[in-house]
């Protein structure tokens, strides 16, 4: 068998009671920021079970007026990646323009963007059950200057 | 002092018990072809970011301590290029230290890139612990058996990752949801968001949905478990953590895919042997070819390992 020597060893233990502390007040007093040590916090909010679900979206409107998706096919930015800057969305609505330059990126050929608008559609739920009712709420909007 | 020094011994004898080498080869092998995986099947979506305006990059606390670059077309194909190159490098096993070093921080950096931009996922915490410990058992031949500590405490640091991974996500669920968490409609919000059929007819089942989110805080406080029980039932418990999974792909396409690889650390892998097996076949195959019928009588070479006949989940005496 190959042992380790003690210092090698007390090395290795050590790191590993320290990795675990920081990996321990990630979980008690950190934030996403923090990865990878942040808390694991995948669904980890709680709502009532009577408390509508929201389902975002983005899309816009191009030259000819036609709604255009603009999810992750479109522009490489994730749904949730969409959700996560939705406050620096709406404190200044021009930011949308970028999610248009990201599909003028990789649809070069498309008619532009004229309007990005970032929709959520409110689902129902009783009981902790979807209800099948929805309605949609559109949160911010960026028009491009006529 | 007597009391405190066994415990310390206890624990870093638990930290550090040896497991066959040939166990790391193979649970390298498997990490480093899955950063590979990961950049071209799992996470494509991950070198978009060449293609998104650096204005929606807001960099993790990590990036802006280090503090790393705003990601540009160029530098996003450079690192998905060079990690790519590599990790299928060190998936063959050579320079163990050097090239697992360089893919711990490439594809760390690429993590960063990936979290950066509003959303961060807790799919792969185990998957970076493997990256960062397996350059420090250095080398590893397949099918080595020979029993070593620096191999033992790489594959338990990652065992305990894995669990850390449920353990914690419960704490958060308390610190975050609270106790209403369990009665809430948090699945009932990811079915409506990225649910299956399967999952919408699950969903219609009344309470059921609730059952379920008392039933994973359960299982993930329960989780450390793993640890304490025999080795026969450790196979078990890992085998429920992966049907777990296995669910959840099924019902709200979450598939935690690295985790999964990093769950691998609790097998017996060395049993494996993919190559030999398949080398052994193609060598029958030629013989039966040349009429020779006494085949067998070479199998047992010198460099031909006795073929592992169980499953690669059935219990080891070896087991970690």
């Amino acid at each position: 068998m190959d042992a380790l020597p003690r210092r090698s060893r007390n090395i290795r233990v050590g790191l590993t009671l320290l990795a675990g502390a920081v990996l321990l007040a990630g979980t008690l007093w950190g934030q996403d920021d923090h990865f990878p040590f942040g808390p694991f916090r995948m669904y980890a909010g709680s709502n009532p079970p009577d408390d509508p679900a929201p389902d975002t979206r983005i899309e816009g409107v191009d030259a000819t007026g036609a709604v255009v998706g603009l999810g992750e096919q479109s522009t490489g930015i994730r749904r949730a990646e969409i959700e996560g800057q939705q406050g620096r969305y709406e404190a200044d609505p021009t930011l949308l323009r970028r999610v248009a330059d990201a599909y003028a990126q990789r649809h070069p050929d498309a008619p532009p963007i004229v309007e990005v608008r970032i929709v959520i559609r409110w689902h129902g739920v009783t009981d902790g059950r979807p209800t099948g009712n929805a309605v949609d709420e559109t949160v911010v909007r960026w028009q491009a200057a006529p | 002092m007597n009391t405190s020094r066994r415990i310390g011994a206890a624990v870093s004898g638990w930290l550090t018990e040896p497991v066959p080498r040939g166990r790391v080869a193979a649970f390298r092998t498997l990490v480093y072809l899955f950063v590979a995986a990961d950049l071209l099947v799992f996470t494509p979506w991950i070198r978009d970011k060449a293609s998104i305006p650096g204005e929606l990059y807001q960099p993790l606390f990590v990036g802006r301590l280090l503090p790393l670059p705003t990601p540009t077309p160029p530098l996003v194909n450079l690192i998905f290029w060079a990690l790519l190159l590599l990790a299928l490098a060190a998936a063959t096993g050579r320079a163990p230290r050097a090239l697992g070093w360089a893919v711990f921080a490439l594809y760390f950096e690429w993590m960063v890139i990936a979290m950066s931009y509003g959303k961060v996922d807790h799919d792969r915490f185990a998957f970076l612990v493997a990256l960062a410990v397996l350059p420090t058992v250095g080398r590893a031949r397949h099918g080595d058996r020979t029993e070593s500590e620096a191999a033992g405490w790489a594959l338990r640091v990652t065992q305990i990752a894995v669990v850390c991974t449920y353990f914690l996500a419960a704490w958060a669920k308390l610190r975050f949801g609270g106790l209403e968490w369990m009665t809430g409609s948090v699945l009932a919000r990811a079915i409506i968001r990225r649910g299956t059929e399967l999952a919408d007819l699950i969903a219609q089942v009344p309470y059921l949905l609730i059952a379920a989110q008392f039933g994973i805080i359960a299982f993930e406080l329960l989780s450390p478990l793993v640890f304490v029980v025999s080795p026969r039932w450790r196979q078990a418990v890992v085998g429920f953590f992966y049907s777990f999974h296995l669910v959840t792909i099924a019902t709200i396409t979450i598939s935690f895919a690295p985790h999964l690889v990093a769950m691998t650390s609790f097998l017996p892998l060395e049993r494996l042997r993919p190559v030999e097996r398949l080398r052994r076949l193609v060598r029958r195959g030629v013989q039966r070819g040349d009429g020779d019928h006494r085949a067998g009588a070479h199998l047992h070479g010198q460099d031909a390992e006795p073929l592992p006949t169980e499953p690669p989940a059935a219990p080891s005496p070896a087991a970690p």
